[in-house]
C-alpha cells in the first residue's frame, strides 16, 4: 500500500471478497433458493424420477406379461413398443432379460450391451434401474463357456460378437471413469 | 547414473512421484472411479459439468483433487518466494492447445497420470496410448529442436498470474456452499468420490510437491530423451510407475490383461493418436495437463489460459460426444483428433523460426 488511495482500494477490495462469501453463503438457504428458483440438481433428480417412473408405465404391460409366464406375448409387445419409442434402452433390457430365459444366450447377450451402451444405469450400483445383480452372474457363467465356444469355433461371428459384449459388459461392471 | 541420484533434487522428485503413485491407487480405493484415482481430464470433465458446461448428469461433481492441485502449488509457490506473474506467449493457441488436450485425453479415458496408473494396474489396452504419448513428445521435441517456439513468456508486475489461483478459490467456495446452479450427480462415474477433505488434503499435498519439484509425466518423457537417465524427473516419473503398481498389487486390484478392465476400450488405434495429440500438445506448451495447472497457482498466465482451455474442452468433449467410452470412440471424438494433430502441425509451421537462406 502506497497511499490513501492504495489503502482505500485495499479497503474496497476486502469488502467485496467479504460480500461474496457472505451472498454465496446466504444463496444455500432455502428461502434464498425459493427467490432464485435455481436449484438445478432438484430439477435433474425431478427430470430422472420421471424417466423412471415413464418407464415403469410404459413397460407394465411388458412387466405383466412376464409376471403370468406369457414371454412370448411380451416380446410381441416389446416390438410395438420399441416401434414407439425406437432410441429407449429399457426395452433392449427387458428384451435381454427375456431372451436370457428363453436361453437365446447370444441375442440376450447383445440386447443387454446394447441396453447398457444406451443408458449406462444399468451397472450404476446408485441407480433404481440397475442391473448388477443380472449382469454379474451372467457374466461369471457366460464368460468362460463363450471363451470356449471361441476356441472351438474361430470362424463363428456371432460368437466373437457375443464375447465382445461380455467384454464390454465386463468393462461397465469394473467400473472406471466414463 | 550416480551422480544424479546423489543430487538431493532428485530423492524430492522421486518423493513427489512415489505420492503421486500411492495418492492415485488410495484415492480409487477411498472412493473414486477404479484405476482413476488421480486424473486430471477426467476431473476436469466432471468440474465442467458440476458448472453446467456440459449436461451429462452421469459426470457432474466438483473434485476436490483439482482445487488442490492448484491451491497446493500456490500455497508453495507463496511459501518459498516463487510466485510470480508471468505470461503473453501465444495466448490463443496456448487455450486451444488446453481444448486438445482434453480432446485427446478424453478419447484415450485419461491423462497421462492416468495412463500410467491404468498401466500399472494390469490394464494392457494402455500399451498403444503409450506409444501415442511416446511418440507425441518425439514429434514436440523434434518440432523444438527444429526452432519452433511459442515465444517467451514475460515477468507481468501487473498481477495477472493471480486470476487462476483466485478462480480456484472461488471453486473452493462453490464446492462447501453448493449453490444451487452446482450440479453434483447422483450416479455414474462422478458419483464416486473420495471423502471431500480427504481428497482436498492429498491435492493440496501432491499440488504443493509438484510445484517444489517440477514434476511432470510428459517432461519426464521428454528429459529421457534429451539427457538419458540422468533426469531427475524421469526418475521421478519411474518410482511414480512403481508405487503405483506396488500398491496395486498390495491392495488386490492389480488385474492384468485386455479385456474386463475398468474406463477402457478397445479402439487401440485411437488410443494411440488421442494419446500422440497429448504429447505433441504437452512438449509444445511446457508440461502435460497436471504440470499446467500447477504452473498456473504458481503465477503462470499462460498455463492458466491452457487451464480454461482444458475446463471449455472438458465441457465440449461432452456436450458433443466427442470422449471416448467402454463401448469405443465416436466418430466426432475421431474427426476432433484429427483436427488437433492438423492444429499441432500447423503451429508447428507457423511457429518456426527458420535460419535466414
Amino acid at each position: 500500500m502506497k497511499d490513501r488511495f492504495d489503502i482505500l482500494l485495499g479497503v474496497l477490495l476486502l469488502s467485496c471478497a467479504v460480500a461474496i462469501v457472505g451472498l454465496l453463503a446466504g444463496s444455500g438457504s432455502q428461502a434464498s433458493q425459493r427467490d432464485l428458483a435455481l436449484d438445478k440438481a432438484l430439477e435433474q433428480e425431478i427430470a430422472y424420477q420421471a424417466k423412471v417412473s415413464f418407464l415403469e408405465r410404459v413397460y407394465a404391460p411388458v412387466i405383466e406379461l412376464r409376471a403370468q409366464g406369457q414371454n412370448e406375448s411380451a416380446l410381441l409387445k416389446l416390438d410395438e413398443l420399441s416401434r414407439q419409442y425406437p432410441a429407449e434402452a429399457h426395452g433392449e433390457l427387458l428384451r435381454g432379460e427375456i431372451l436370457l430365459q428363453f436361453g437365446a444366450k447370444q441375442k440376450a447377450i447383445a440386447h443387454l450391451a446394447r441396453a447398457v451402451r444406451m443408458n449406462g444405469d444399468y451397472v450404476d450400483r446408485h441407480s433404481p434401474l440397475s442391473r448388477r445383480e443380472l449382469i454379474d452372474p451372467l457374466l461369471d457363467r457366460e464368460l468362460v463357456e463363450m471363451k470356449q465356444q471361441a476356441d472351438a469355433n474361430p470362424e463363428s461371428s456371432t460368437v466373437r460378437a457375443a464375447l465382445k459384449d461380455l467384454y464390454y459388459l465386463q468393462g461397465r461392471m469394473a467400473g472406471g471413469c466414463e | 547414473m550416480r551422480l544424479v541420484l546423489r543430487d538431493p533434487h532428485t530423492w524430492l522428485v522421486m518423493l513427489a512421484g512415489g505420492l503421486l503413485g500411492l495418492a492415485g491407487v488410495m484415492l480409487a480405493l477411498l472412493g473414486n472411479p477404479q484405476n482413476s484415482g488421480i486424473c486430471v481430464s477426467c476431473f476436469l470433465e466432471n468440474s465442467a459439468g458440476a458448472l453446467g458446461l456440459h449436461d451429462n448428469a452421469r459426470m457432474q461433481y466438483l473434485r476436490p483433487e483439482l482445487i488442490g492441485f492448484v491451491l497446493g502449488s500456490t500455497l508453495a509457490a507463496v511459501g518459498f518466494r516463487e510466485f510470480s506473474s508471468k505470461g503473453g506467449s501465444a495466448p490463443l493457441p496456448r487455450l486451444l492447445s488446453g481444448v486438445f488436450l482434453i480432446v485427446g485425453c478424453s478419447v484415450f479415458i485419461g491423462c497421462p497420470i492416468k495412463l500410467f496408473l491404468r498401466l500399472a494396474a494390469g490394464d494392457l489396452t494402455t500399451l498403444t496410448g503409450l506409444l501415442g504419448l511416446v511418440g507425441g513428445v518425439w514429434l514436440g521435441l523434434k518440432g523444438l529442436a527444429a526452432g519452433v517456439d511459442l515465444g517467451r513468456a514475460k515477468k507481468k508486475p501487473d498481477g495477472s498470474g493471480l486470476w487462476t489461483p483466485l478462480l480456484f478459490v472461488l471453486l473452493l467456495l462453490f464446492l462447501f456452499i453448493r449453490p444451487g446452479f452446482v450440479l453434483f450427480s447422483e450416479r455414474g462415474s462422478a458419483a464416486e468420490a473420495a471423502p471431500i477433505l480427504i481428497a482436498l488434503g492429498i491435492g493440496l499435498l501432491l499440488g504443493a510437491a509438484a510445484q517444489r519439484t517440477r514434476f511432470c509425466v510428459t517432461g519426464g518423457l521428454r528429459d529421457l530423451m534429451i539427457m538419458g537417465m540422468r533426469a531427475p524427473l524421469f526418475w521421478g516419473f519411474i518410482v511414480f510407475v512403481l508405487v503405483a503398481f506396488a500398491a496395486g498389487l498390495a491392495t488386490g486390484t492389480f488385474n492384468l490383461g485386455f479385456y474386463g478392465q475398468p474406463g477402457a476400450h478397445l479402439d487401440l488405434l485411437w488410443s494411440f493418436f488421442g494419446m500422440l495429440l497429448v504429447g505433441s500438445v504437452s512438449v509444445l506448451i511446457g508440461g502435460c495437463p497436471f504440470r499446467q495447472l500447477i504452473k498456473a497457482g504458481e503465477g503462470d498466465a499462460d498455463a492458466g489460459l491452457v487451464v480454461i482451455g482444458m475446463f471449455l474442452g472438458a465441457g465440449l468433449v461432452q456436450a458433443w460426444q466427442i470422449a471416448g467410452t467402454a463401448a469405443g470412440v465416436p466418430v466426432y471424438g475421431k474427426i476432433a483428433v484429427v483436427l488437433g494433430l492438423a492444429f499441432i502441425l500447423m503451429n508447428l509451421l507457423f511457429f518456426r523460426e527458420r535460419a535466414a537462406a
